[in-house]
């Protein structure tokens, strides 16, 4: 008998993917190496982070244990978080998930898995009967159907290759989804302060290549659910942006616009005369350039400009101003850009609009925020590019805010996500400072 | 003490091929499980085929079994893998889990003893293997299950993904119905394999595989002869438009609904001759395909190329299409002029995206890889983002139908799946079209 696990490739897929885009490895099949725990044992002990599959009549479900725990030989004593979930064999094909603490025994052909925390709840499976006992508990959480006579009808364990940093990591793929989604809530439902505009503009400036059109493409990512490319951007030695954009983005495909424009310019150069000018920035933050403006190095807009906008209101003004930097730049920049920035400073400063810094394309998403993605990472504020942008800009730690954007990837990240829009998250607040600063005419 | 192998990409790639499109998932490794025979056989038994495969200091020796270890005396494949060579030699029939037994009389042609960590041969093995000594001292152990890349369970996985792409691409609407088809234009070198990617497009949907366009490996590019009868009524009325672009409606097998796109094939680029970079811009403002509209109905109107082009007749989407396997040499002139093509595409706003085709000729990469071709490919995509400026999220990966005599759900899923994020990005390019021109044109 083959080898290959009864899990479909779309199944098998999915797997993957909920457990942070892994690769798996089948070392035991019960049907074929014998339903005995010894036989288990022996196959899957020191291999590692494992994943125990279980199919029942119509679901499938598995539980992921991390590499401390993995070696099977007696028991887990220890409590470990272990991360079950669960997979409806009808069309829907629904997921369910559930973190809780367990520890594992061998004894007399059973496997148990007993759970800390529900006292007298447990999961065990007798292999010589084949008889499987599912707890109250995942009734509840993974709506596993069972009776008092309940069979299982394969048992298999795979290694699951390909996770980085163990410590703390069934908590964050578990969370990361939950958290994601909660801070995509809190995005969509943002009214700006006192609802003095309805949609929030905010204006990304920084050097060439630093990302500010792909931050642009990442929040729609976000937002459509798959990548997308509408600016385009890429590596070239000056600027691709050459044009003033202001974005709009929609809540999916032909949905409603989002409570927040994002405004992006051409890159800046450390060269006079190359890049953005700075004495077009006044003018944009007043409102004054119009979407679709081509930019001129050398020439900054004036108000004789046919499409200029003369006297622009408070919903056409710029809320809240993002520097961009590649944050592996940060520590060399040049003076000159550093003079640039600091020239273009005062300007914001004198409009007295809201400021945020955004370091991009940082290298280990995971280690950007703490456990619970609610602040930064204590070794990530001591970095030398986030002292940097706080002792060249004066903009303080908690408005600094570091993103990787979707440039290589291929699939969406949560953890990319989270850092994405928790940047958002806080731009909004930033601005409805400003907003609540404003005078009153 | 982490559960990999040692073996590089490149040597794991080379012995796959060898045995046959094989994918090899790791059971033992001696140096993590022990190095006892006991818990070997404990591990690797009832496993299907395995790869046994020692870790000398500088030799790769190892014994490809085709069956378990079981009842039963088989041959066992013995190979030496040296730098890029594999030697083998077939040795037995004997029990399988002979070959870890102390080679107590010494008349067994091989032998690998996991406890003194040595594996030993006799004459006719040694000399057969082209080896220097009778044994080998080797540092670690590990034992594979090798399975078939491409097995049912997978097949059927991809020909439910190829379904739903199908589906997906059929029920296309472009973004807020601003037309009703999206035009997709592929640019790209001379025998690039764009007129290849209209036809496997086109088999895909006819359900086998056809050739309407035609391909070959012509220096001076096919698509010109293809559009020969075009060119020839073009430059009988002006000079000044080189109508060297082909569009090409696809129909839907199934109930013969054109597509919601339509793919535009146009003369390859080369250094000198080619498609003339003046008419780029023509080219994605539609013009010359409403030329092509007034060919047969009126002779006259055909200078009348200077009316206001029509969204529906706008390219919406640009693909690059570079073969994998010359698009690290392209010339600098062939760089400098695709630079040059992008910046024009960049004015216009014109999203675009890379085809990267015949990653199926490329050294070591067999029909099974294409399962997850972006992992066996990242030398070639990083040679397009670096040389060419294209974010690698761009880039995809495509095997067109040359040889082919029937569909591969394989090759179809790539396919497709490059063809859904076209349609996606002309999606950005419509969201992103300027309002009030759509309101004239449309």
């Amino acid at each position: 008998m083959a080898v290959t696990t009864t899990l479909t490739w779309n199944e098998e897929r999915s797997f993957q993917k909920l457990l942070g885009n892994v690769s798996l490895r089948l070392l035991y099949k019960s049907s074929v190496h014998g339903r005995s725990t010894v036989e288990m044992q022996n196959r899957c002990r020191c291999q590692g982070p494992i994943v125990t599959v279980i199919y029942h009549s119509n679901s499938i479900f598995g539980v992921f244990t991390l590499g401390h725990s993995s070696d099977m030989s007696e028991s887990f004593t220890e409590p470990n978080a272990s991360f079950f979930f669960s997979l409806q064999k009808n069309e829907t094909m629904e997921m369910k998930t559930v973190v809780l603490n367990s520890t594992v025994t061998f004894y007399r052909n059973n496997l148990t898995f007993c759970f800390s925390s529900y006292y007298n709840q447990k999961l065990s499976l007798n292999f010589e009967e084949s008889r499987i006992y599912i707890p109250r508990i995942f009734e509840e959480e993974l709506i596993v159907k069972s009776h008092a006579k309940s069979t299982f009808l394969e048992c298999e364990v795979f290694r699951v290759e390909g996770i980085k940093d163990e410590a703390g990591y069934i908590n964050r793929i578990t969370r990361a989804i939950q958290h994601r989604n909660s801070l995509l809530a809190d995005v969509r439902a943002y009214s700006p302060y006192a609802d003095l505009v309805s949609e929030i503009r905010i204006l990304l400036l920084g050097p060439v290549g630093s990302g500010k059109s792909s931050f642009f493409n990442s929040v729609k990512s976000i937002f459509q659910g798959h990548l997308t490319r509408q600016a385009i951007v890429g590596s070239d030695v000056t600027s691709i942006t050459e044009q003033y954009r202001i974005y709009s983005i929609k809540d999916g495909k032909n949905g409603q616009s989002l409570p927040f424009m994002l405004c992006d310019s051409m890159g800046l150069d450390e060269k006079e005369g190359v890049g953005l000018c700075v004495d077009d920035i006044p003018h944009i933050l007043k409102g004054c350039v119009p979407d679709r403006y081509e930019f001129s190095p050398q020439k900054p807009i004036t108000p004789k400009h046919p499409t200029f906008i003369t006297s622009p209101s408070l919903k056409d003004r710029i809320h809240c101003v993002a520097y961009v930097f590649d944050i592996n730049s940060m520590d060399n920049l040049s003076s000159k850009m550093v003079a640039k920035l600091k020239q273009i400073q005062k300007e914001v400063i004198n409009c007295g609009v809201a400021q945020v810094a955004l370091l991009t394309k940082v290298n280990n998403c995971n280690e950007v925020l703490q456990d619970n993605f609610l602040k930064m990472n204590k070794a990530m504020i001591s970095q030398s590019q986030i002292q940097n942008v706080n002792k060249i800009l004066g903009i303080p730690l908690s408005r600094i805010l570091v993103v990787d954007n979707y440039a290589s990837e291929r699939e969406m990240d949560p953890v990319k996500d989270i850092l994405i829009l928790s940047a958002l998250k806080q731009m909004f607040r930033a601005t409805d400072d400003f907003l609540e600063d404003l005078p009153l005419e | 003490m982490e559960v990999a192998t040692r073996l590089t990409w490149m040597q794991e790639k080379k012995l796959q091929n060898y045995f046959g499109e094989k994918q090899f998932s790791l059971l033992y490794k001696a140096s993590v499980h022990g190095f006892s025979t006991d818990r070997l056989l404990q591990i690797c038994s009832n496993q299907g085929p395995t790869l046994t495969v020692i870790y000398s200091e500088d030799q790769i020796v190892g014994a490809y079994m085709q069956k378990d270890y079981g009842e039963g005396n088989y041959l066992i494949a013995v190979f030496v893998f040296q730098e890029t060579t594999i030697t083998e030699c077939k040795v037995g029939p004997f029990k399988l889990p002979m070959l870890f037994d102390k080679n107590v009389d010494g008349n067994l042609e091989v032998s690998i003893h996991l406890k003194e960590k040595t594996m030993y041969f006799n004459k006719n093995a040694m000399e057969k293997l082209g080896l220097s000594q009778i044994y080998i001292s080797f540092q670690d152990c590990e034992v594979f299950r090798c399975e078939d890349l491409l097995d049912e369970r997978k097949m059927s996985g991809l020909t439910e993904l190829k379904e739903s792409l199908l589906c997906a691409i059929r029920n296309y609407i472009p973004y807020g119905g601003l037309v009703h088809k999206v035009r997709i234009l592929l640019l790209g070198p001379v025998g690039a394999g764009k007129s290849s990617f209209f036809n496997s497009v086109r088999s895909i949907f006819r359900g086998h595989v056809t050739n309407q366009a035609l391909v070959g490996s012509d220096p001076t590019g096919t698509s010109e002869k293809v559009n020969l009868k075009c060119l020839l009524l073009i430059n009988f009325i002006t000079h000044s438009i080189h109508f060297n672009l082909q569009t090409y409606f696809i129909k839907d097998g199934k109930d013969n609904n054109t597509l919601p796109f339509i793919l535009c094939d146009t003369m390859g680029l080369s250094e000198k001759e080619g498609l003339d970079m003046d008419d780029i811009p023509y080219i994605l403002e539609g013009t010359t395909i409403s030329v092509l509209y007034h060919i047969h109905p009126c002779m006259n109107c055909i200078g009348n190329h200077t009316v206001c082009p029509l969204l529906k007749d706008r390219i919406h989407c640009v693909a690059f299409v570079f073969s994998a396997n010359s698009v690290g040499q392209l010339s600098h002139e062939m760089v400098e002029k695709i630079k040059r093509i992008r910046r024009e595409l960049i004015k216009s706003d014109v999203v675009h995206v890379v085809l990267l085709t015949h990653v199926d000729t490329l050294d070591l990469i067999t029909k099974g890889d294409l399962i997850d071709v972006y992992k066996c490919v990242p030398v070639k995509l990083q040679a397009v983002h670096r040389k060419l400026g294209f974010p690698l999220s761009d880039i995809f990966v495509v095997s067109n139908y040359t040889s082919e005599w029937e569909l591969e759900p394989v090759i179809d899923v790539l396919i497709l799946s490059a063809l859904k994020e076209m349609l996606r990005a002309a999606d950005d390019f419509l969201e992103n079209f300027p309002l009030e021109k759509t309101g004239r044109c449309v």
